[in-house]
């Protein structure tokens, strides 16, 4: 097991030194960032085989192109506001690509110059040498900014970055299934805090015996969508119930959703396909009524969505959860509307998009969780439910996912 | 006969909340305790809400499960007792989540522990309970009292724990004041909507007439977002005590200035000048008052309520008033009784004030009554 994480530690290292240090930046070439992609490359690797650097190259000018068009686009004054904006974002998105083409195409030109010096310098030895060494410093450099780029060009799901809605439901098993609900759900709160991470109760509806049929929290942190994406899915318990007298064991489940968060602009939401109704006594409300119940139901014409929210103190937070959990379900529809016309392959392998799939089972008796997609078990199922431990999965799924997208990077292009 | 109201409502509220007093925060309460005399009375100081008090009381985590238990059936119970028919009546699933919000206000969370999950679902184990201490902002033996005001008394729940969450506000409410209503909070998002779609109406003035607890006051001016100024006005004492308390609460004494009169009086220096006006004036039918929830009619202030005969006395007067106070362009926004209530208003203002607004329309509340009146002073 080991083994394999720490190629995955090491291209999460690269991943934040790229975004961190200015690859301009190479005046200092012992950095600790270098280092490390040495050793990187030498141990694992997506070899930059010519093949792959002819695809790269390919990406790389169309990334200039459209670079060039949107810097022309923002400069046009006739632009509408959304336009400009729309161009700003995806310019941003573009940012770090550009610095390393930058940087790569700078490089490419004093390794063409030292070349040229090797050739021309056979006479004189010392500048022979000299040159020498720093064609193969230049040579090394460009190899470092192509492993980087190769990372940066990775198809990314720009919902990542995203904070997330967590969404618990019981599923089969009755109020067992409720009680695991629970456990999950706090697991999901526990992990939270120990990353430092917002977690914000949304909605909970309580079972009879006080477990949980239906819990819903906003997640808020760094990248935390991309980090529990691979929650979703069916999570089965197999324990004996409190309520079971006999001491048998039950199997029964709990399903999760983990959908990126996304505001009212991401979903384009429209005031008039709105319906936003609250509790009405039934009387003349206003100053005749004095009710706590400020619940908020709101209805989304198009998709037929609902969301109500009630457990907020006043009807202007209800309201605003209940259109954070909407667009959030209308960000979701949207994705996977993309994602199945583009590669079914894709979604299959990350086994993110299938919420109907078995990814977990928790297995109290035995001490145990396995995780099925990735084949992994941890023998420790009480600290996993405190929220420890849950990365031994994440990790491994994370890296699967960077594996696969080398892999179709390589074969689809 | 609104003045007696107004000091037999006070005094029959400062009983129960005499023990408030004397442990809250020194600072802000008088040295001494009421005597009743009519004196302290008139320096009115705002109470402390339970969840601004210090947590200086402490309990066994037994005793506080056993208060809870008491209060769950307590709540509980509530459904026996009453018909479905009777529209007044308590609600136990309504009374269970208010109780989690007391627990929220009242005990401090510890160990990483929200308060809710100190009292918790789980049962107690072992003797965990009798060593474990609790911190609480009131002793419970208050707790009991308050709970048993809660529903035998239908003191409304924000004035148990001196509190009401507004919009994204926590507005300290007591007896005295109008516990501002969900429906209000749209007032402000209508003053959204004009102040975003031109920048003019930030940098004026604006009214809140009959202001209470400053809700709407506070609302505006966040809105405004530093460049404008608010006055808000109310008769009441209590009202200006508690409206300057939530005021400074929120760091917006630069903004809201807090005067105290009836409706247009406190405004004569800016007559013609403002460029909003906005009201929840009383508009409630005076033969509708004794028929109020009990909650309403029996704790509430009668001041805030009654709007006459057909409850539209201060309606009206706000309408002539706006003429005359709102500059040419400046918006109003009213609260009214609904439907019919917003009709008349609507007709009165285009037919007798015909020449001093434009755009005068009904906007209804989330719950689909016609609840507000609005328009532009021409």
């Amino acid at each position: 097991m080991r083994r394999m994480f720490r190629p995955m530690i090491m291209s999460n290292l690269i991943r934040s030194c790229s975004r961190a240090t200015h690859p301009i930046d190479r005046t200092i070439p012992s950095s600790p960032s270098s280092k490390i992609v040495r050793l990187f490359s030498t141990e694992m690797e997506p070899q930059l085989s010519p093949d792959l650097i002819k695809i790269m190259d390919q990406r790389l000018s169309a990334i200039e192109h459209r670079n060039a068009i949107l810097q022309r686009l923002i400069n046009q004054p006739e632009y509408s506001q959304e336009e400009f904006s729309r161009a700003n974002k995806e310019l941003r998105k573009l940012r770090d690509s550009m610095e390393l083409i930058t940087a790569l195409r700078a490089i490419q030109k004093e390794i063409d110059g030292l070349k040229t010096l090797v050739s021309e310098s056979s006479d004189d030895k010392d500048m022979l040498d000299m040159a020498v060494s720093e064609l193969d410093e230049a040579v090394e450099e460009e190899k470092r900014l192509q492993t980087l780029l190769l990372k940066s060009l990775l198809p990314k799901d720009e919902a990542d970055e995203r904070d997330c809605i967590l969404e618990v439901r019981a599923g089969t098993g009755g109020e067992e299934a409720s009680l695991f609900a629970m456990d999950i759900f706090r697991m999901y709160e526990r992990y939270s805090q120990k990353k430092g991470w917002k977690f914000d109760i949304v909605d909970i509806t309580e079972s009879d015996m006080k477990g949980y049929k239906e819990a819903s929290a906003a997640i808020c942190g760094a990248s935390v969508y991309g980090k529990l994406k691979f929650e979703s899915g069916i999570h089965r318990v197999q324990r004996i119930p409190i309520t079971e007298k006999s001491g048998r064991i039950h199997t029964s489940a709990v399903s999760v959703a983990i959908l990126p968060q996304a505001d009212e602009v991401d979903v384009q939401l429209r005031n008039e396909d709105l319906r936003i109704d609250t509790y009405r006594s039934g009387g003349c409300g206003g100053q005749h009524a004095n009710t706590t119940n400020s619940a908020v139901r709101i209805i989304h014409h198009p998709t037929g969505i609902m969301v109500s929210i009630q457990d907020e103190r006043s009807q202007h937070m209800n309201k605003a959860k209940a259109l954070k959990v909407l667009c959030a379900k209308l960000y979701e529809i949207e994705r996977l509307r993309l994602q199945s016309s583009r590669s079914k392959l894709r979604s299959e392998q990350i086994g993110s998009g299938d919420r109907s799939g078995r990814i977990r089972t928790y297995n109290f008796p035995q001490g145990r969780v396995t995780d099925h997609r990735v084949g992994i078990t941890h023998h420790a199922i009480e600290d996993m439910m405190e929220g420890e431990n849950l990365d031994t999965f994440i990790d491994a799924l994370l890296l699967r996912q960077e594996m696969d997208a080398i892999a179709s990077f390589s074969s689809t292009s | 006969m609104i003045r007696s109201f107004r000091f037999t409502s006070l005094l029959s509220a400062a009983k129960p909340l005499r023990s408030f007093a004397c442990s809250s925060s020194p600072a802000i309460e008088p040295p001494q305790c009421s005597s009743s005399s009519s004196i302290s009375l008139r320096i009115t100081h705002p109470k402390t809400p339970l969840f601004l008090r210090a947590p200086s009381h402490a309990a066994p985590l037994s005793e506080v499960w056993k208060w809870h238990g008491w209060a769950k059936d307590l709540a509980s119970s509530v459904d026996d007792n009453s018909s479905p028919e009777d529209e007044d009546s308590l609600d136990s699933i309504l009374l269970l989540r208010e109780l989690k919000w007391l627990i929220e206000d009242s005990i401090e969370a510890s160990d990483h522990h929200h308060p809710v999950i100190i009292t918790g679902t789980e049962t107690p184990r072992g003797d965990d309970g009798e060593k474990k201490s609790v911190k609480l902002r009131a002793s419970l033996e208050e707790l009991y009292d308050l709970w048993r005001q809660r529903i035998e008394k239908r003191r409304p729940f924000q004035y148990v724990v001196g509190c009401e969450h507004w919009r994204d506000l926590v507005l300290c409410v007591e007896e005295g004041v109008l516990i501002p209503r969900p429906e209000t909070e749209l007032v402000v998002d209508m003053v959204e909507e004009v102040v975003r779609g031109d920048e003019w109406f930030k940098r004026g003035v604006w009214a809140d007439l009959g202001t209470g607890s400053g809700a709407i006051a506070i609302g505006v001016a966040r809105v405004l977002g530093g460049c404008g100024r608010v006055i808000a006005t109310d008769l009441s004492h209590v009202a200006i005590a508690v409206a300057g308390n939530n005021v400074r609460r929120y760091g917006l004494e630069g903004m809201v200035e807090v005067r105290e009169g009836s409706w247009f009086e406190p405004l004569k220096d800016v007559e013609g000048k403002l460029v909003g006006l906005v009201s929840n004036p009383p508009y409630i039918p005076s033969d509708d008052i004794p028929g109020l929830q009990a909650e309403v009619g029996r704790h509430e202030p009668r001041l805030a309520l009654d709007g006459g005969v057909d409850g539209t006395d201060s309606l009206l007067h706000l309408c002539d008033g706006a003429s005359r106070m709102l500059t040419s362009g400046g918006f109003f926004a009213f609260e009214t009784n609904g439907e019919k209530q917003s009709k008349m208003i609507v007709d009165y203002m285009t037919s007798n004030l015909k020449d001093s607004f434009s755009g005068v329309k009904i906007v209804s509340d989330f719950a689909g009554i016609g609840r507000f009146v609005t328009g532009f002073r021409l």
